[in-house]
């Protein structure tokens, strides 16, 4: 499977990116940066967007890729940026595993709706399917959409439909997009949601636990600047929560994502093609 | 699968964690005022425990991923009737979980410009795609969360 190999951390990309001591000094600038201007609020009609430094350091590290100044940052860096990723999601994920072993007392008390959250992943069908078929999107749309497209999920859609096939296609369309930009996204949306949904931000915190790490702690980043009191405890429930979506995750989408995706696939197809069919054939009428 | 890891690629794991652990120590102190030396230890023993998550993986027969090993072994670590888990918490918490997310994003930005074509390819579309894949299964699963919490009376 070479595709795995390019998300996998490659161990000649590793052990030349060791000593790309420049690779680390651009990265460290960029961090120093990011961390110097901090978290900004910005009031938006009533609505608190915050930003965090994690933006701010993805731009930079985009704008010095493509900067020409910047020499040393180039395709191999690119590729070694790769292999070290993979690598950083493990402390990422032993942070959040002791802020969940250290509340663990909370955590028995909200068993319940930690474990039944994990139900609202599907939700992504519902609300991505029908986008993905108004956009044009045919087969893929059932990789793309059926789960939130993170590792558990990889090695299922590639089993089940082949390599090749446009349900993997779809898959790694939003894997690799969901990597880069589902992070920022996902900071910025909770701080929109915390003021259009009267929620509690314990469930809040909780949905945070989707099965991505980064994605899980820029989320619950986002939170804990605009309720600051329960810091603490969404961490602990997201961490919880990012773990039985880790544990489960395969099996939920074998058993009941894929099987609803591809339900709701056969349902809302025809009616979709046959209205965009329409609309394209006024268009070329006129 | 059992394999062994070569000892070049176990120093090589070792040196990406501590190159990381600096500059997510130098972040903290930057952006949250931790002493460094604090962050640095917390980060050190978050990477370790990264270590060890990757080598329990290689050295198990069975097909489980190491974020597992390292995720479980994180939990028991940290709880209460852990007897290293006063300073592991302590030292951890000088460690600003969204710093890490800063730098590995910066790798990402990195990692992102030879994708920059395919980025192109997929386009807009792909794009709104993904963002509504992110916010069905978020806000489906915290509706879910919010009712069973009032259900349960938590909330």
């Amino acid at each position: 499977m070479d595709i795995k190999n390019k998300y996998t951390p490659d161990t000649e990309d590793l052990i030349k990116s060791v000593k790309d001591y420049k690779l680390h000094f651009t990265i460290l600038f960029a961090v120093i940066i990011s961390e110097y201007i901090g978290i900004i609020t910005l009031d938006f009609m009533g609505i608190s967007i915050v930003l965090m430094p994690l933006l701010y350091s993805l731009i930079l590290a985009v704008a010095f890729y493509l900067a020409k100044p910047v020499y040393w940052i180039k395709e191999k860096q690119s590729e070694r940026s790769s292999a070290i990723m993979m690598l950083l999601i493990g402390p990422l994920l032993a942070k959040l595993a002791i802020a969940s072993g250290q509340n663990i007392e909370i955590i028995f008390n909200a068993g319940p709706a930690i474990l039944l959250q994990e139900v609202g992943n599907l939700g992504t069908i519902f609300a991505a399917l029908p986008i993905a078929l108004l956009l044009g999107f045919k087969r893929e749309s059932i990789g793309m959409t059926s789960s939130i497209c993170r590792e558990p999920q990889m090695a299922v859609v590639i089993d089940k439909y082949g390599f090749t096939s446009p349900e993997t296609r779809g898959f790694f369309t939003v894997f690799l997009i969901g990597t880069v930009l589902g992070t920022p996204f996902i900071s910025l949306l909770v701080s929109i949601l915390a003021y259009v949904l009267p929620l509690h931000p314990f469930a809040f915190g909780m949905a945070c636990g989707i099965g991505s790490a980064s994605m899980n702690a820029a989320a619950v980043a986002s939170l804990s600047t605009i309720f600051p009191q329960y810091a603490t405890q969404m961490e602990a429930f997201s961490g919880m929560a990012n773990l039985i979506a880790m544990v489960t995750g395969m099996y939920v989408y074998i058993f009941v994502a894929m099987p609803l995706t591809e339900g709701l696939y056969k349902r809302l197809e025809p009616p979709i093609n046959a209205l965009l069919k329409r609309k394209k054939a006024k268009k070329e009428s006129c | 699968m059992t394999e062994t890891i070569s000892s070049k690629v176990l120093i090589e794991w070792i040196g990406i964690l501590v190159i990381f652990s600096i500059i997510s120590a130098i972040g903290n102190v930057i952006g949250y005022h931790y002493p460094f030396m604090e962050s640095l230890v917390g980060m050190l023993i978050l990477c370790g425990i990264s270590l060890a998550g990757l080598i329990i993986e290689t050295y198990t027969p069975w097909d489980i991923p190491s974020i597992l090993y390292i995720s479980i072994l994180g939990l028991l670590l940290a709880l209460p009737i852990s007897p290293v888990s006063d300073f592991i918490i302590y030292y951890t918490t000088r460690v600003e979980l969204i710093s890490l997310t800063t730098v590995l994003l910066a790798y990402a930005g990195i990692s992102m410009g030879k994708d920059l074509g395919d980025f192109k390819k997929v386009g807009v579309k792909g794009v709104v795609v993904t963002f509504f894949v992110i916010f069905g299964t978020y806000v489906g699963s915290a509706l879910i969360a919010q009712f069973v919490l009032m259900y349960t009376g938590m909330i």
